[in-house]
């Protein structure tokens, strides 16, 4: 655990450090294969990902302010503020997902190709969010005894976030390279959500932080299955597609 | 290919009932719900409890403040954002005084000069207590590693949120606040 790095009379919250560093990098992968398969503008890479972010962080702090209306009202300047605990992070999801949406609309951007596009960045920034839980002692696991455990908040417990992070590797490496050459599109980026959903229902059983919901499920554990039930939907919808085009292109 | 579609509509089926399956044997085995949590400096945990003698010299247990939104900051003199931020709490307690909430600025004596500490509590007019952490165990035990450190105790005597860094805004200070009083006691 890491969760501030000293360098000199700077302070520099580690995981955060390591999740620009997970941005840098996967939309680095990501621009890089949107070049080779040439689905996708490379160009709009970049435009798409940095509309989501500015979206996403003016989002955040305006749903953080709706929360005290009043105290921003008074002071304005609050708004403006650099101080990361004043953002809502669900708001900040929701007002990005649409800034992409109405990007993506705007400039003709097809769903499937782009989603495979992007699909190396979601399996670095998933490798790099289990690092940054690493670091900051955040996701911890269940308390247990056992050769691998780790001393933490208190405790031995399961080391979930390195858990995270090895799922997360495994995740990428089946992910990226088998489905290059696919040409189910959407299939890429379905399997990144199966593997990962399936990862989380396992990974959520040695968590020591889980949310309950219904006396004693885990809420993340039903999520999970919930877009495991989406994605495997939608990779059968995409497979009938494909049969139906190949049926099609036989015939002519 | 059609035989393909099957199979895989059969695929489909065994991965959702062996991972429903899977999900509702290990909640009966591992029993989420009765994990208890020792007390720890973060986000979710009972806060560790302490005794430090306030800059009058009388001594404040934070177990005493159950009940209360209790606001530690950890601070020291020599430390410009520690100082910048101190107006906001004393702000936060001329509007809330009397109103279940506590704010103890704990300072870290055993790294600070106290008669630097004691001039700017005097010349800011402080009135919420400053408490003195001579030896440093409290802000061990809260594992502070900069400078300053925030914690929001709820009601229960559970750490809500944990803020590294600052200055902190009135408004960020007063929103976190208000929403631990929202909560039942």
């Amino acid at each position: 655990m890491l969760p501030i790095l000293h360098i000199g009379p700077l302070a520099i919250q580690t995981p955060g450090l390591i999740l620009m560093l997970g941005l840098w990098f996967g939309l680095l992968l990501s621009e890089k294969i949107a070049r080779i398969e040439q689905k996708v503008d490379p160009n709009s890479i970049y435009n798409l990902a940095l509309v989501a972010l500015i979206a996403g962080l003016v989002g955040a702090r305006l749903f953080y302010a709706a929360l005290s209306p009043d105290i921003f009202i008074k002071e304005p300047l609050n708004l403006l503020s650099l101080n990361t605990a004043m953002l809502d992070v669900s708001g900040g999801l929701i007002t990005s997902g649409i800034a992409s949406l109405v990007y993506a609309q705007k400039h003709k951007l097809s769903l499937w190709p782009t989603l495979d596009t992007f699909t190396p960045f979601f399996c670095v920034m998933a490798i790099a969010i289990g690092l940054a839980h690493f670091a900051s002692g955040d996701a911890f696991g269940a308390p247990a005894r056992l050769p691998w455990s780790i001393y933490l908040w208190g405790e031995y417990r399961h080391p979930t976030q390195l858990y995270e992070t090895l799922l997360a590797l495994v995740v990428a490496i089946l992910v990226w390279p088998r489905q290059r050459n696919s040409m189910i599109t959407g299939l890429r980026f379905l399997t990144f959500v199966i593997l990962t959903a399936s990862g989380r229902i396992l990974l959520e059983t040695f968590r020591g932080d889980s949310t309950l919901i219904f006396g004693s499920l885990r809420a993340a554990q039903v999520a999970a299955w919930g877009a495991l039930a989406f994605g495997l939907s939608l990779i059968g919808t995409r497979l009938k597609q494909a049969q139906a085009m190949t049926i099609k292109e036989e015939s002519t | 290919m059609k035989v393909t579609t099957v199979s895989f509509r059969w695929i489909q089926a065994l991965i959702l009932v062996l991972s429903a399956a899977w999900i509702a044997f290990t909640t009966m085995v591992t029993k989420p719900s009765e994990l208890g949590k020792n007390p720890a400096p973060r986000q979710g945990f009972p806060a560790p409890e302490f005794t430090l003698n306030s800059l009058a010299g009388d001594p404040i247990r934070v177990e005493d403040f159950r009940g209360q939104v209790v606001v530690l900051n950890f601070w020291a003199s020599w430390c410009p954002p520690c100082k910048a931020e101190m107006p906001a709490f004393e702000a936060l307690q001329q509007a809330y005084h009397g109103e279940h909430v506590v704010i103890l600025a704990i300072n870290t004596t055993y790294q600070d000069d106290l008669a630097a500490a004691t001039k700017f509590v005097a010349d800011n007019q402080l009135s919420f207590p400053i408490l003195m952490d001579k030896d440093g165990k409290v802000t061990d035990r809260y594992q502070v590693l900069a400078m300053p450190s925030s914690f929001f105790i709820d009601r229960k005597g559970v750490i809500q949120q944990v803020i590294i860094g600052g200055p902190m805004s009135e408004a960020l200070i007063q929103t976190q606040v208000r929403r631990l009083l929202q909560e039942a006691p």
